[in-house]
């Protein structure tokens, strides 16, 4: 199915308003967010409990009309509780594979970092390949996997940083932050009887936003702005105090989140602002800082953007 | 050249102009390496060097190059401070970096590597390269600005005291900042405003000296009034103050303060005395005559000084003493010189002045550091003898004190049949009833009117040397024998090869009596010697003082002989080599020459397409109206900056209009069709052209 530019773009403006019903004052994450889902990506929503988040993937969910799936993180939960787990039917002396809720288009990852290590990575190759493997067996998952993951900081107790390798698999990680107070005014009238999703209503196909993902392939990207994403992944690897720099899967998100966003804002190729505006949500948390400079105060974002200043952008 | 004419060195200074600013002119360039620079910069360091111990050793005056190699003249600058070697050292500053400044400015690079200048950096480069990692970039520098204020910095420093090019320093200096940063004016303001700023900016830097330079005269002022008290710290001929009476532990250094060297087989001298004194009151010592003025010793040649004409000098042992005090009319280190007993000609001594006074105190005015040949031998000394001056202060005893000296006599017996017997019985006396302790209990109970002199010999029986010394000087004078008390050092027996080391805790004070029959005094002295080991106690890391203080002793001992030897000539002649093999490897590498051509930009910039778009002349016109555009700053964002600004709305259409199709042509791979293109150029056009208008009524 090939849709034209203008029917993406309003496939985009429909979803976005239809969130916006539910999510007051969060257009700007809004649109990092339908930037991941259209380039393909996966989101890492990092914030305080109580800020919207779960909200935000749900109200994503019942926009599209899709499958949608929540696990909730727990320390003692288990690999076989994402992926799913084969049990023997002793009525046909057979197993029987159960699919975990990893087989869905919309997983919501609620507090990743409270299951272990292990676990976290069991979404590795679910979301890295859209595929997983159980007991030898390569089962595909849908063809608009999302996740949608959140995690409180990682101060908080009881938590478990996520790997680097799984860190590296979201294409960004953004924060939700307070609204203005005027905002919240307006959310809690919005829920005075009932809560405004319960009323959300469907306004997208799923196959609409696979064609708005194609529609994204096709915009334009110059070998200059191209040659600007990586200088500016390869500039974190070179940066003072950071240990581990950006691979190339964040120079690809960067261009591929940035042909979204220009989808967006209406363009048929991309511009510098785009590059720009995406940088830190999709590089910075692929940086592993050195302790030295975490203690010191210095942050992952920090650091982009003070690339970002320094390097020359194309004009 | 402001450099050359502020400092003197004018032919210099019009040379370096010349090289310097030759080089835009010059086709010919170097192709330095990193190495080079490194070398070079070597170079140059080793040279500062070379200067900054030139100009130590010769405290010469700067620019006159001329009198390089006389060493007489030397010998009498040797009187500057150490402020005027730094000064010289740095007004050569600008000639001795010339060579690193030559080498950027006609070298291909333009600019200097950091890890040349840096050794630090140098270092971990050669670590990098070893280990074979991905070598860090360094930055490099541009050393022209150093440089500038370096010259700036050095024609400040002026070789006399009063110039008449240096009133115009000031406003050269100016001047020239003023040039410097014209090319860095902000563009936001006319230049009319920037001429008004500077001279404001200068007239207020001006104030701020003046009030701080006549700030300074009126603290100097006050300060006069403590900074003398400051010099009261050494041994003084008038008087001196004894410990007398202080209760607790006294504290003396183990600081080296002089050192002694005897021809081999021949014992020290056992006391170096610094002064004596004839006056006690109230537990001080003073020398107060009012006519003991010092006299001038006459020289016999230049270095050779008779203090006791007639005399057959035995023994000779040479002395290195440091002066400690300070003479404020002439400006030199001033000090009283310790000699041994008897001494009656100096050899050796290079000194400015020398003189005595009548207790045989001699004051010396000259280099801090005093080493010279003393002859001595038994026999008469070069202090006056008693009685000279009428009454006799040498026989006067403190009327306080003679009831309790009185009654020390009379029940010990101390008085003899003859003058020797009476000085054994003192002897005798001090040697079986006292000890020596550096250390004194407060008293048990204080009796009114009993000083602390009577406490020591009626009570406690304990003291240091100053109370021994005053007792007994005050009971040979209660007795008719003619005493006075003398300052200096115990020389310790403690010596390898012949060379000893007096210590300030080798400090000691004893009694002189006069000996009527052979007319001289003699030292007497009646501390208990056991005691006097109790010194030879010394912390057990005393070997590491000691060696800081030999290792500056031998500087100064090498710099002084350098002085008189006149041997700065052969320091440069054995410099000159190494400078020179420097010199060499810099200089003929193979192929270093290169004809100089522009250096291409890399060629990947090159390659974008879009980079002949008209937008950038407007660009460029905007950014003269205000801020100018950062270098992380999308064109589109910059646009919507300059926007903020009150600008009629056609004008905003034309920019954005313009903005999207030079967007297109630059970042859309497909680019613009030729009649886009053309709208492009029309509409960048149509933009400069209302620019200028706006402009124009903006001024008018």
């Amino acid at each position: 199915m090939v849709i034209s530019f203008e029917d993406a773009r309003a496939t985009y403006q429909r979803i976005a308003g239809n969130i916006a019903k539910v999510m007051r004052g969060q257009s700007g994450s809004t649109r990092y967010l339908l930037a991941a889902l259209a380039s393909g990506g996966h989101v890492l929503l990092e914030d305080f409990p109580g800020t919207g988040k779960t909200t935000l993937a749900k109200a994503l969910a019942r926009s599209i009309d899709a499958r949608f799936k929540r696990i909730q993180f727990t320390p003692d939960l288990l690999p076989s509780d994402i992926v799913g787990v084969s049990i023997f039917n002793q009525r046909d002396q057979q197993f029987h594979f159960h699919e975990g809720p990893v087989f869905t288009d919309v997983l919501l990852a609620d507090e990743i970092n409270r299951a272990s290590p292990r676990t976290q990575s069991a979404l590795l190759e679910a979301m890295g390949e859209s595929q997983v493997s159980v007991e030898g067996e390569r089962r595909s998952l849908s063809q608009m996997f999302f996740v949608m993951a959140t995690q409180n900081p990682v101060e908080f107790r009881g938590t478990y940083p996520l790997p680097e390798a799984q860190m590296d698999r979201f294409a960004m990680q953004f924060t939700l932050g307070y609204v203005a107070p005027s905002e919240e005014v307006a959310i809690l009238t919005a829920q005075e009887h009932n809560h405004p999703l319960e009323f959300l209503a469907p306004c997208a196909s799923v196959g609409e936003v696979l064609a708005l993902k194609e529609a994204v392939e096709n915009i334009r990207v110059s070998p200059e702005l191209k040659r600007y994403a990586v200088d500016i992944v390869s500039a974190t690897r070179e940066a003072n105090g950071v240990q581990l720099g950006a691979s190339p899967r964040a120079s690809i998100a960067l261009m591929k989140t940035a042909q979204a966003l220009a989808l967006f804002d209406g363009r048929d190729y991309v511009t510098p602002e785009q590059i720009q505006s995406l940088a830190a949500p999709v590089v910075a948390h692929r940086l592993v800082l050195e302790p030295k400079a975490r203690f010191s105060g210095v942050t992952a974002q920090g650091i982009v953007e003070e690339i970002l200043k320094k390097l020359k952008v194309p004009a | 050249m402001f450099w050359g004419w502020q400092s003197g060195l004018g032919m210099a200074g019009i040379i370096m102009a010349a090289i310097l600013e030759g080089a835009p002119f010059v086709r010919t360039r170097w192709d330095l390496q990193d190495t080079d620079f490194e070398r070079i910069w070597n170079f140059c360091t080793l040279l500062s060097l070379t200067v900054l111990i030139y100009a130590f050793s010769s405290n010469e005056e700067g620019g006159s190059f001329g009198g390089l190699f006389h060493g007489a003249e030397a010998l009498h600058n040797a009187t500057a401070t150490t402020s005027r070697t730094a000064s010289a050292f740095l007004r050569w500053l600008p000639l001795v970096f010339l060579m690193m400044i030559v080498s950027q400015l006609y070298s291909v690079r333009q600019r200097v590597p950091l890890t040349a200048v840096s050794l630090w950096l140098r270092r971990r480069k050669r670590r990098e390269m070893k280990s074979g990692q991905a070598m860090t970039p360094f930055g490099s520098i541009n050393l022209t600005y150093p440089y500038f204020v370096t010259c700036l910095f050095s024609a400040g420093i002026h070789p006399r005291e009063f110039n008449d090019a240096s009133r115009f320093y000031f406003v050269g200096q100016a001047a020239l900042i003023a040039w410097a940063l014209w090319r860095f004016r902000s563009r936001r303001f006319g230049n009319v405003l920037w001429c008004l700023a500077m001279p404001t900016a200068i007239a207020a830097g001006f104030a701020g000296q003046y009030g701080v330079w006549q700030l300074q005269g009126v603290i100097a002022g006050y300060n006069a009034q403590w900074m003398e008290r400051l010099f009261r710290g050494q041994t003084d001929p008038r008087k001196s103050m004894t410990a007398i009476g202080e209760i607790g532990q006294l504290q003396f250094s183990t600081r080296i303060a002089v050192r002694l060297r005897t021809p081999p087989g021949q014992p020290p001298p056992a006391y170096l005395r610094q002064a004596s004194y004839d006056n006690y009151r109230r537990e001080v010592w003073f020398a107060g005559r009012a006519r003991d003025e010092f006299a001038r010793v006459p020289e016999v040649n230049q270095t050779t000084y008779v203090l006791v004409g007639g005399k057959t000098n035995t023994a000779t042992v040479n002395i290195a003493c440091y002066l400690n005090g300070w003479d404020q009319e002439l400006g030199n280190p001033q000090g009283l010189v310790p000699l041994p007993t008897g001494c009656g000609r100096l050899e050796n001594m290079y000194a400015y002045e020398l003189q005595k006074n009548p207790e045989g105190a001699l004051l010396a005015d000259g280099a801090r550091l005093l080493i010279f040949d003393a002859d001595y031998g038994p026999g008469g000394t070069m202090d006056m003898p008693p009685g000279a001056g009428g009454s006799d202060p040498d026989l006067s005893v403190p009327t306080n004190e003679v009831p309790v000296l009185k009654q020390v006599m009379a029940e010990n017996g101390l008085e003899g049949e003859s003058e020797g017997q009476t000085l054994q019985n003192v002897r005798r006396f001090f040697a079986r009833r006292f000890t020596y302790t550096l250390w004194q209990r407060p008293p048990a109970s204080q009796r009114t009117n009993e000083t602390p002199l009577a406490r020591f010999l009626l009570r406690t029986h304990r003291g240091h040397c100053e109370y021994f010394a005053t007792a007994t000087v005050l009971l040979l004078r209660q007795m008719g024998i003619p005493a006075r008390y003398a300052v200096g050092y115990l020389v310790p027996d403690r010596g390898r090869g012949g060379s000893y080391l007096v210590r300030d805790c080798d400090a000691h004070a004893w009694c002189l009596a006069w000996d009527a029959n052979k007319k001289q005094w003699e030292d007497f002295d009646t501390t208990p010697f056991s005691a006097l080991n109790a010194m030879d106690l010394l912390p057990p890391w005393q070997w590491m003082a000691d060696m800081l203080s030999n290792g500056a002793f031998e500087f100064s001992k090498y710099r002084l002989a350098l002085q008189r030897r006149d041997w700065r000539a052969y320091l440069l002649l054995a410099l000159i080599p190494a400078l020179a093999f420097l010199l060499y490897r810099i200089l003929f590498r193979h192929g270093r020459k290169q004809q100089w051509r522009k250096m291409p930009r890399p060629v990947e910039n090159l390659a974008w397409p879009g980079l002949d778009s008209e937008f950038y002349a407007l660009e460029r016109k905007l950014a003269e109206r205000g801020a100018a555009r950062g270098a992380g700053e999308p064109l589109a964002q910059w646009i919507e900056h300059v926007l903020r600004d009150p600008t009629p709305e056609d004008f905003r259409g034309t920019l954005r209009r313009a903005l999207e199709l030079h967007y297109r042509h630059r970042f859309d791979p497909n680019g613009l069709t030729a009649l886009e293109r053309r709208q492009l150029a029309q509409e960048a056009g149509a933009g400069l052209e209302r620019l200028a208008e706006l402009n124009g009524r903006h001024s008018g």
